[in-house]
């Protein structure tokens, strides 16, 4: 699946024929995609489908052996990506011994943003009860809230989570998505997730992919005509018709 | 969508700054370091105070034995050598941190996503952790404060160095702590290699000393051999070259193989690069040294009009020594008026005829074993004996010169006989009970509810 320049320049946000290989081994072939304002995109696929690889790759933190990342119709080097995107990779424990507080501070700090947005995201996330624990000593649940208001906290227009709901339960999840969805009048989103029934709930579009490569990408009711499916098939459904 | 308003570089690095403080201040290492230098230095001062004491007993008696009496070699130099202990094999724990948690963590993903360069992110942790540094220096300025008390002399140049050789040999095992982080997948490992590096120069100069040729070379151009020089009192700009051209080389490998998003081919080129300039650089600057003695009895010098006379010298002067490189008598040479020659003189040719001899206890195969001779100007002499007295008349003698000494003011030592022993409550109890309780609060404060939170 590739898309024109022309395609680029009409969405916000988008990469062309992104690879990555680690020796022999082929984890992205010619990735493309785009991302259109204020939508949150899902990246799709199973375990080792190469999503984390992806993202990395996007954000500069992995090198690519090819491909072009675009911002508002222009090549968006290396250098200028870190002004654009803010990419929350999974199970990362920043500074874990010291209080989530002071944790949630520096980052506070670092984003330039403001101290009534880190107590709102505080009382949505439902921080209050462990700011003043080290991180290391939080639950799995409560440590993925942490990395979410982390992720929140950043003002770059275009927010890469990876894995965001993994360790929460159902209501923790939905109350997530309600958290996400109100933040994307700000800002686009893609969204690594492997569980697609929750990808299903919260994201507008899907990018399916694996074994790096691109599988399918546009809005559920796309996939499903890709697929031949009905109109009652759901995202797993489609995601099994089309691997 | 506009791009937000964000952080200025200078408040990020600030804050940055900040939080790399605060992790080393929260960290075990950092502490148990801090304990451990305050007993060594504390101990070391001690057994040199009461060494120094012993000795200045009979050189209070007798003027030519309390010349000897040096508080730097005497007092300084071993109390510091407790901080080559610590910076050999505590350090590099510490500053391994700096990089290896950050890694270990996955902050290293985030901060490399700040409008900060991986440059920049570098020289903030070494800021944070010279910091810790200044910090470990306490139970050295508390040595220094209780010998000033006790009525001994300090003579601040000499002092100055040694203390600027300690701080060059430290940045260059943080330095490698850096890198050995940087491209290794674990802390251990990290520790393992920068250990090797540490530990290994340390077993290069105990190999060397004692020896000549290569070995002896590397030997001096190891970490340990390089911060002798410093500990010696003879500022040379050839190791304070090669001292920073190091620790530069470290840190610029760290800058250019943190960053995981960029090419290996351009790592490789950028590394061989550094490496080229910065080795260029340091042998440029170690072949053409310029030295300054910066000890108060000017050991390491010739009579101020001994030095000008042998510095109008305009030909080669050849000197050619029947000794082996373990013969004492060389090695006294080396490090006495060999070493100054070689300061002084501009066009000097040193060759060695390590031949003839086989050893310490078995006959000389040559007559000419122990024989020194000299060639200036197409004049021959020679002799047997080492004294540098001898030695400078026959290159006089040589070179048709009549050199009157300069009057110098003559160094009469600093005997002190001195007793120590109420400081060591200081180091043995009180520093450590410090630094253990201001560990504790930064360690426990922070994690001072250890029960995992539910939800």
């Amino acid at each position: 699946m590739d898309e024109s320049v022309a395609g680029q320049q009409r969405s916000e946000f988008g990469i062309t024929r992104i690879s990555k290989k680690f020796g022999s081994y082929t984890a992205l072939q010619d990735v493309s995609f785009s991302v259109i304002p204020g939508e949150i995109l899902g990246l799709i696929g199973p375990n080792g489908a190469g999503k984390s690889t992806l993202l990395e790759c996007v954000a500069g933190l992995l090198t690519a052996a090819t491909g072009t990342v675009w911002w508002q119709g222009r090549i968006l080097p290396l250098k200028k990506r870190k002004q654009v995107i803010w990419y929350q990779p999974d199970a990362t424990l920043p500074f874990a011994r010291q209080r989530v507080v002071t944790t949630l501070t520096f980052f506070r700090k670092i984003h330039c943003a403001s101290k009534a947005d880190l107590n709102r995201l505080v009382r949505l996330l439902g921080l209050s009860p462990v700011l003043k624990k080290p991180l290391e000593t939080l639950s799995k649940g409560f440590r993925r809230r942490v990395q979410l208001a982390l992720a929140l906290l950043s003002r770059q227009p275009l927010l890469m989570l990876d894995e965001p709901f993994d360790g929460f339960d159902i209501r923790q999840t939905l109350s997530m998505m309600d958290l996400l969805r109100s933040y994307r009048d700000k800002r686009s989103m893609i969204l690594s997730i492997h569980q697609l029934t929750e990808a299903e709930k919260i994201c507008n579009r899907f990018l399916l992919l694996d074994q790096g490569r691109v599988l399918g990408l546009g809005t559920l009711d796309e996939l499903r005509t890709q697929a031949g499916l009905t109109a009652d098939a759901n995202l797993e459904e489609v995601f099994l018709a089309i691997t | 969508m506009p791009l937000p308003d964000t952080t200025s570089k200078p408040r990020l690095a600030w804050i940055i700054l900040i939080q790399e403080v605060r992790g080393l201040l929260m960290s075990p290492a950092l502490w148990t370091m801090l304990i451990v230098v305050s007993l060594l230095v504390g101990y070391s001062f001690l057994q040199a105070v009461d060494l120094f004491s012993r000795a200045s007993r009979t050189a209070l008696s007798y003027a030519e034995l309390a010349r000897g009496m040096n508080p730097q070699a005497g007092i300084f130099v071993p109390t510091f050598g407790a901080y080559y202990l610590s910076q050999t094999l505590l350090l590099p724990f510490v500053a391994i941190r700096l990089i290896g948690l950050d890694k270990q963590s996955g902050v290293l993903k985030l901060l490399l996503q700040l409008r900060l360069s991986t440059f920049s992110l570098c020289i903030l942790k070494i800021m944070a952790m010279g910091l810790v540094w200044g910090v470990s220096m306490i139970p050295a300025a508390m040595a220094l404060f209780f010998w000033h008390r006790l009525g001994g002399h300090i003579f601040v140049p000499e002092l100055a160095v040694l203390l600027a050789g300690h701080a060059l040999y430290s940045l260059i095992v943080i330095t490698i702590a850096m890198f050995a982080a940087t491209i290794s997948d674990s802390l251990p490992t990290a520790a393992m290699l920068c250990l090797a590096a540490t530990l290994g120069s340390w077993v290069l100069d105990f190999a060397a000393s004692g020896h000549g040729g290569i070995l002896g070379t590397l030997g001096q151009v190891s970490l340990t051999g390089m911060l002798r020089q410093f500990e010696n009192g003879l500022l040379s700009t050839g190791y304070i070259a090669a001292f920073l051209a190091l620790a530069i080389l470290f840190f610029m490998l760290t800058v250019i193989w943190l960053h995981p998003g960029r090419r290996r081919s351009a790592k490789i080129g950028k590394s061989l690069a550094v490496i080229g300039l910065l080795g260029a650089g340091a042998v440029m600057a170690m072949l053409s040294p310029i030295y300054t003695d910066v000890t108060e009895n000017q050991r390491h010098s010739f009579n101020p009009a001994t030095t000008r006379a042998l510095r109008q010298l305009s030909r080669t002067l050849t000197i050619t020594i029947h000794l082996n490189p373990q013969d004492s008598r060389l090695l006294d040479m080396e490090q006495g008026v060999l070493a100054r020659l070689r300061r002084s003189v501009q066009k000097l040719n040193i060759q060695y005829s390590p031949s003839s001899s086989t050893g310490l206890f078995q006959p000389a195969e040559s007559d000419q074993y122990g024989l020194i001779q000299y060639e200036y100007g197409g004049k021959k002499d020679q002799s047997y004996s080492n004294s540098e007295n001898e030695i400078l008349s026959i290159i006089y003698h040589l070179a048709g010169m009549t050199v009157v000494p300069d009057p110098v003011p003559v160094y009469k030592g600093y005997p002190l006989v001195a007793d120590a022993s109420g400081s060591r409550w200081w180091f043995y109890l009180y520093l450590p009970l410090i630094f253990l309780s201001i560990g504790g609060y930064c360690y426990l404060d922070k994690s001072w509810r250890t029960t995992r939170q539910g939800e």
